[in-house]
């Protein structure tokens, strides 16, 4: 075919390693509708045959040194062209060997640039090389933070969406056509860039220069992406460890260095730093430690040499001819980037939670043809749809929920429950801080579960009463929603699987839990399903990956710091299967591997809400202790009953099926047994469980336990052996006479119907009165609150009617929140009896007891006994400030305060102190008594050195003062801090391992890019 | 065996059952401190000699105004006191105090804990009276105390004072409702510790008409009974010189009824014109009946639609010289023990079954025991060297009161705890206090 245009096309091919693409791209070559004037290739020592198959090709060949880069590679061959013709247009085509341009592609390429003579550079559509439908680029730009822009989504279909000419800050060097004479005027390729992103940087100086840059997608050639997909070494020269991430980020920085406007640097600079980091994290996570540190050794290695960004400046400043500003046009938006990233990302989810299925190969349009087409298509009806078991239980479920929650419409409170504070912020100062204002004040750790609450507030804006309050409306539904998918294991029909999971979602421990405010029990019944759908091989472990093990440990930690129950029935499950597992006499090495996984189960988790479950060991109780207020269970019998009691629950004539659903499935011949089975052992636990009083969580009296935890595994053993059971009952009822099989089930069905109506009824009724709603009530009048943190002893009358008690605690000037009771500290011998005392009306002593211990006030709060308030009344050292009808307020005589002075001739003073520590003067020698718990974390310095510090006659911390002078008091969080950051490292850890691993690039088959 | 494991799982599941019900820790029953308040003695007022009757001389006492908290032994069992009050750690056995002005009048009340709230009705509040109500402050607190008056006319506006701790205050009654005939006062403390006692002591220019001690009643009820007004039978050939009068109030917002049954050794009877017998709301009434009744005592039982409180003031002659006796409302008799050392009262027992076990610890450290039984009235007096009686045992629905006679005057005792044993729960420390 005659050449017509005026152009000069010189294609410049440049391999290495490239025998795999080379024959496609000659080939590509050869066949162009508008063949290029001359074709010059340089190889760069390739260890395969390129060569021969170049030379085979006839194509004049220049060979380079193995480390030549790719724009020295081009340089060398520009370099042997002959001279410039005046009049003719000459152009250098640059051809990858991983890259094949269409047959058309030159004459595209030659088209676009025919009526745009200030165009210096134009590249075609880039397609995969496997995918051809796949589009990589049309043109590219550079974010800020250094990652390639295409503006196109991961894996875009190509369907002629992004046709057209486009004005563009680059293209790629694949199957780009750039003028000679403007390479040539501005240097060629940067020799620093021996490898990626020597485009961009090319369009850039181009663009600053005065030149045009455009991609026109008529032009098309399919890309292999050979360095970029680490299909072969990069062997460049510069390319530190031939490591092509680290080569490409260290570029990026480099063009973004070299190139931009100098007052832009700074900024760049810390997006480039951030960006690295960030990227590097996710590397972590993904297990690809050496992408991580390809990301921050490419910052690295830039920064260590400065002087090859001010070389490369001063470079560009000689042939720039118009301001850097025109390239921001093409620097895609921050928005952008932000829109995208988040599109990939729910694109991954999606991904994960709906899978894509197989679509059928039968096109739509062939079905319709062998349809009537005046048949009118079905249209959505409303019977259908609630027919539909799922959506039914659902929905009833939803409805019953609402109607029993008609009190619950705001910040709730009640039960175990406290009031929740406005904000996260307040919980992560409770899960943070070492010292907790809380009672006479306490170090004890946080439970995780406070952060873990916090965490999940973020989604709330941080709004924890809001989120608490969603929490309990939706947690039946959430465990409707787990339990199901749980039992559609064990049996595809929807009308067993459906009422089953609705009446765990209405059995007697959830019902107790969300009336009496029980949360690690919600958690518990919402998470226990998910366990064994996570470790369906509980028997051969070593079965399941090492992520799934580590997954669970996630699972099991979250749990385990919400109730240390779990570390309980964890001990004896994996206890039991070790025991099994030695039992079996299996070989060593299965032996071991099934030991290191279940040993991994039961030791991780506890020590993922370490140290709150290190300090359990010393304070076995909490072992048994719930989040929130320490609430009694109920008692032995209703328990058997599979019903926890206490406050809210079920009255005892709802009698659950649990009970007889579990013997009944003892007896099955199908594997409801084993469900049994299991149910049984979790109610043994529980029933002799209920029998231990626990003293936790700020309450001195014993307490009965509650085992809601632990009929968890129960309720939901005894749901699964009922689907089981159901399964296959009908067929085998059907088939065979009437027997005790038949008696049996019609009496398991009653009782279950009779339980199903009445729990709903007393739900609708009695229930929604039950111990949580929403309430703004307050203990503490507003009067005693504006005195900052002022202890104050708060006398009541709890309990009901037939069973009050007299109680205490010592209020800070606020009623509690969350998390507080959780690390309310024990009572004080002396403050009990000094309150006892006072009630007796023999306290004579009783104020200075007080007084001593920094209690300001007496409040009683109504109603309560008249006589011993005009036994108070008639006790010396407190006098009556207030009587409403919230109650009476008395002030304790005599000086006392947070932190008192006493100075050498005895008389006291309060020094101002603040929420935990103070910096105040003392005027003189003295002593210092802090009316807190002694602890050794409490410090008070003065010139720099640590004041001696001693227990007192009331065991309070007090300090010797030497001089007068500023003095401050300091609570020392080291510690605190310490295990925070082990804390932070371990799950950090946990999560990495339990993550998806990613893989490297060059472990990405041909297949899987194809 | 097929079953085996099912059953093994079933058994445990039993045995877990009966362990866990044998090892329930039953929640810990709540913790109570019992005791006797220390009991407080009204002072002796200006002309007036007291003696306190104690049961043991251990008994520690301790003067009123004295700040420090240090008490003494009585080392006596009958002790005189010439001004202040005294404060009692009586443990268990009421003290009681008999107060005389020379020639005049006699008449003797509890020493008794604080109390909630105290009727008294009686005393008199025109130009007669000598009475006064005395309020006693025990506690190291200031105290304030509301009093409320009802008289025959209206009920009158509170009147709020102001005790000092450890201090004791006499108002004169006439101050209540000046000029008004017929009282009723209730006391009621709104803060401290305090005891309030009323004396009705009357007189014309120099004459001494009597007096007594008003004895208290803490609250109104729809049935009330007086279980001991004295009836001193006139000697051969002598009118009758006993008259009673009546004094009943109902302090609600509704008018009533009531209905007085008299209780004698002749039978029980309605005197006429009191069956039925309305009486106007929040305004103090008075009857008069003369029952014709041969014993010395009765008692009368007073029902009412509405609550009511009741009193009986009965006049009597001794050597010549008028005298009144205040008879109170008193409550259901429980076991209980009264010191009475130097005194030889007559126990009067009103009730439908009465069957009352007594005790009685002689000077000397002997005991002795009686049973009293009868129906609608029984009387037992106490003997003369009796250092304190106890009810051990009683039926149910038996009232009790003393009736006291000395060289100077009449009085009227309720038989009843003057210091109850007070079981105060023990508190536990319970960080729930502080959520609502």
């Amino acid at each position: 075919m005659a050449i017509t245009d005026r152009h000069l096309v010189t294609a410049i091919v440049v391999t290495h390693d490239g025998e795999t693409w080379l024959p496609a791209v000659v080939a590509a070559l050869a066949s162009q509708t508008r063949p290029a004037d001359e074709i010059i290739a340089v190889d760069t020592s390739s260890n395969d045959s390129s060569t021969k198959l170049i030379k085979a090709a006839r194509i004049p060949l220049i060979a380079a040194d193995r480390d030549c880069g790719f724009g020295d590679a081009v340089a060398l061959a520009v370099a042997k062209i002959p001279k410039h013709i005046e009049g003719n247009s000459e152009w250098i085509w640059l051809i990858h060997d991983d890259c094949a341009p269409t047959p058309t592609a030159l004459e595209k390429l030659l088209e676009a640039i025919d009526d745009r003579p200030q165009v210096a550079m134009v590249g075609p559509k880039l397609l995969g090389w496997h995918d051809r439908t796949h589009i990589l680029e049309a043109g590219i730009s550079i974010a800020g933070n250094g990652a390639r822009w295409t503006g196109l989504e991961t894996d875009e279909y190509d369907q002629g969406q992004h046709d057209g000419i486009h004005d563009v800050l680059s293209v790629s060097t694949a199957g780009a056509l750039i003028r000679r004479d403007i390479f040539e005027e501005l240097g060629g390729f940067d020799s620093n860039l021996s490898l990626f992103r020597d485009d961009i940087d090319f369009g850039w100086r181009a663009r600053v220069a005065g030149h045009g840059v455009i991609a026109t997608t008529a032009a098309v050639a399919h890309h292999a992406q050979a360095s970029a997909s680490e299909r072969r070494s990069v062997d460049v020269n510069g390319a530190f460890l031939h490591r092509p991430l680290l080569l490409d980020r260290r570029n990026a920085a480099y063009v973004l260095l070299a190139n931009s406007s100098w007052w832009m640097i700074p900024w760049l600079s810390i997006q480039l730093l951030a960006s690295a980091m960030v990227r590097s994290i996710g590397y972590l996570l993904a297990k690809l430690p050496g992408y991580a540190a390809d990301e921050l050794l490419a910052v690295g290695t830039l920064i260590i040499k400065p002087a090859e960004i001010v070389k490369a400046r001063k470079f560009r400043k000689t042939k720039r001819l118009v301001s850097s500003r025109v390239i921001s046009s093409y620097i895609p938006p921050r928005w952008s980037q932000i829109r995208l990233s988040a599109a990939r990302v729910a694109e991954v989810i999606r991904a994960k939670v709906i899978p894509v299925t197989e679509s059928s190969s039968v096109s739509v349009l062939n079905s319709l043809e062998e349809e009537d087409l005046l048949v009118p298509t079905q249209r959505f009806q409303m019977s259908k749809f609630l027919k539909n078991p799922a959506i039914f239980g659902f929905l009833l479920l939803a409805i019953i929920t609402l109607v029993q929650s008609r009190n619950r419409f705001g910040a709730l409170n009640g039960g175990a429950l406290v009031a929740s504070p406005s904000g996260a912020r307040d919980l992560w100062g409770i899960y943070f801080e070492s010292w907790h204002q809380v009672g006479m004040g306490s170090s004890h750790a946080s439970p995780a579960w406070i952060a873990v609450v916090a965490l999940a507030s973020t989604l709330f804006l941080g709004k924890t009463p809001l989120l608490i309050t969603t929490f309990f409306l939706f947690a039946p539904l959430l465990i409707m929603w787990s339990g199901h998918s749980f039992l559609r294991k064990l049996s595809n029909n929807q009308f067993i699987t459906i009422p089953a999971s609705f009446l765990y979602a209405l059995s007697p421990v959830v019902l107790a839990s969300v009336n009496s405010g029980r949360l690690a029990t919600l958690v518990a019944l919402i998470i226990a399903p998910q366990i064994p759908m996570i470790l369906s091989n509980w028997k051969q472990v070593e079965a399941n990956s090492w992520r799934r093990i580590y997954g669970l440990c996630i699972l099991l930690a979250v749990l385990t710091s919400f109730t240390l129950f779990t570390t309980f029935v964890s001990l004896g499950v994996i206890g039991f299967a070790i025991f099994s597992d030695y039992d079996e006499k299996l070989e060593k090495p299965i032996f071991l591997a099934r030991l290191y996984k279940r040993l991994t189960l039961l030791i991780f988790p506890f020590l993922l809400v370490a140290p709150y479950s290190f300090e359990a060991l010393i304070r076995p109780a909490r072992f048994l202790a719930e989040p929130g207020l320490n609430l009694a269970g109920g008692s032995t019998a209703l328990v058997l009953s599979g019903n926890p009691g206490g406050a809210g629950s079920l009255p005892w004539w709802t009698v659950s099926p649990i009970l007889l659903l579990l013997i009944i499935a003892l007896f099955s011949s199908s594997h409801a047994h084993s469900f049994a089975q299991i149910g049984m052992t979790f109610l043994c636990a529980a029933v002799l469980f209920s029998s231990i009083s626990i003293t936790v969580h700020g309450n001195s009296s014993g307490t009965r336990t509650w085992v809601g935890t632990l009929l968890v595994g129960a309720t939901l053993a005894s749901v699964a052996a009922g689907v089981v059971i159901l399964d296959r009952l009908r067929t085998v009822l059907i088939s065979s006479n009437i027997h005790y099989r038949h008696i049996l089930a019609s009496l398991l069905l009653i009782i279950t119907a009779i339980y199903s109506v009445s729990s709903i009824g007393w739900s609708l009724t009695a229930g929604a009165d039950s111990p949580v709603q929403s309430n703004m009530k307050r203990v503490i009048p507003a009067f005693l609150t504006a005195e900052a943190d002022t202890k104050t002893l708060v006398l009541r009358e709890v309990g009901s009617a037939n069973s009050k008690s007299i109680q205490y605690y010592i209020s800070r000037g606020e009623d509690i929140s969350l998390g507080e009771p959780d690390v309310a500290p024990g009572q004080v011998r002396e403050i009990e009896i000094a309150a006892q005392q006072l009630i007796d009306g023999s306290g004579i002593s009783s104020s200075q007891v007080f007084s001593a211990y920094g209690i300001k006030y007496v409040f009683v709060k109504n109603p309560f006994s008249r006589n011993v308030i005009r036994t108070i009344d008639g006790l010396g050292g407190f006098a009556r400030t207030s009587a409403t009808s919230a109650g009476v307020v008395w002030r304790v005589t005599g000086v006392t305060g947070r932190i008192i002075f006493t100075a050498k001739d005895g008389t006291r003073s309060v020094l101002e102190a603040g929420e935990v520590g103070a910096r105040t003067m003392v005027y003189g020698p003295g002593t210092i008594t802090l009316t807190e718990t002694f602890d050794r974390s409490w410090q008070v310095l003065q010139n720099g050195y640590r004041l001696d510090r001693a227990k007192d006659e009331q065991s309070l911390p007090q300090f010797q003062v030497k001089e007068a002078g500023e003095i401050s008091l300091i609570h020392d969080g080291t510690i605190r801090r310490a295990w925070l950051s082990l804390q932070l490292i371990a799950w950090t850890l946990a999560i990495i391992l339990a993550a998806p691993a990613g893989r490297r690039k060059r472990e990405i088959s041909e297949k899987e890019l194809a | 065996m097929k079953f085996k494991k099912p059953l093994l799982y079933v058994a445990a599941l039993v045995a877990s059952f009966l362990i866990a019900s044998a090892l329930t820790t039953v929640s810990k029953p709540n913790n109570y401190s019992e005791s006797y308040p220390a009991v407080v003695c009204p002072p002796t007022l200006k002309g007036l000699t007291s003696q306190i009757s104690i049961s043991s001389r251990k008994v520690q006492y301790q003067r009123l105004e004295n700040r420090s908290s240090k008490t003494l032994p009585f080392n006596a069992l009958r002790f005189p006191v010439s001004k202040d009050s005294l404060v009692i750690t009586a443990q268990g056995t009421t003290p009681l105090i008999w107060q005389s002005r020379a020639g005049s009048w006699a008449g003797g009340t509890l020493c008794s804990g604080p109390s909630s709230a105290a009727w008294f009705v009686g005393g008199t509040a025109n130009v007669t009276t000598r009475g006064r109500l005395i309020l006693v402050n025990s506690g190291l607190s200031d105290a304030i105390v509301d009093i409320q008056s009802y008289t025959e006319n209206a009920k009158q506006p509170i009147k709020s004072v102001n005790l000092k701790s450890k201090s004791f205050m006499q108002l004169s009654i006439d101050t209540l409702a000046p000029g008004d005939k017929a009282l009723a006062v209730q006391v009621v403390p709104r803060s401290g510790r305090v005891n309030a006692f009323m004396i009705d002591e009357q007189g014309a220019g120099l004459k001494a008409l009597g007096g007594d001690f008003v004895n208290s009643y803490p609250s109104a009820a729809k049935e009330v009974v007086i279980p001991a007004i004295p009836n001193p039978l006139p000697k051969k050939g002598e009118k009758a010189s006993s008259s009673h009068t009546l004094r009943i109030l109902t302090p609600g917002d509704v008018n009533t009824t009531f209905t007085l049954e008299v209780l004698s050794a002749d039978g029980s009877f309605v005197p006429v014109g009191l069956n039925s017998q309305s009486i106007d709301a929040g305004v103090v009434s008075e009857f008069s009946f003369k029952p014709k009744i041969s014993a010395s005592a009765f008692a009368v039982r007073i029902k009412s639609p509405e609550p009511i409180v009741a009193s009986i003031s009965s006049s009597v002659t001794l050597s010549g010289r008028k005298d009144f006796v205040w008879s109170t409302a008193t409550p259901p008799l429980t076991p209980m023990s009264i010191a009475v050392t130097g005194l030889s009262p007559l126990i009067v027992f009103a009730g439908d079954s009465i069957s009352v076990k007594v005790q009685t610890k002689l000077i000397n450290g002997k005991t002795v025991s009686a049973v009293v039984k009868g129906s609608d009235i029984a009387t037992w007096r106490v003997p003369e060297n009796a250092r304190s009686i106890t009810i051990i045992s009683t039926s149910k629905g038996v009232f009790a009161g003393a009736l006291i006679a000395s060289s100077n005057g009449y009085g009227f005792i309720p038989i009843q705890n003057g210091s109850a044993l007070t079981r105060v729960e023990v508190p536990n420390s319970n960080i729930r206090v502080l959520n609502p």
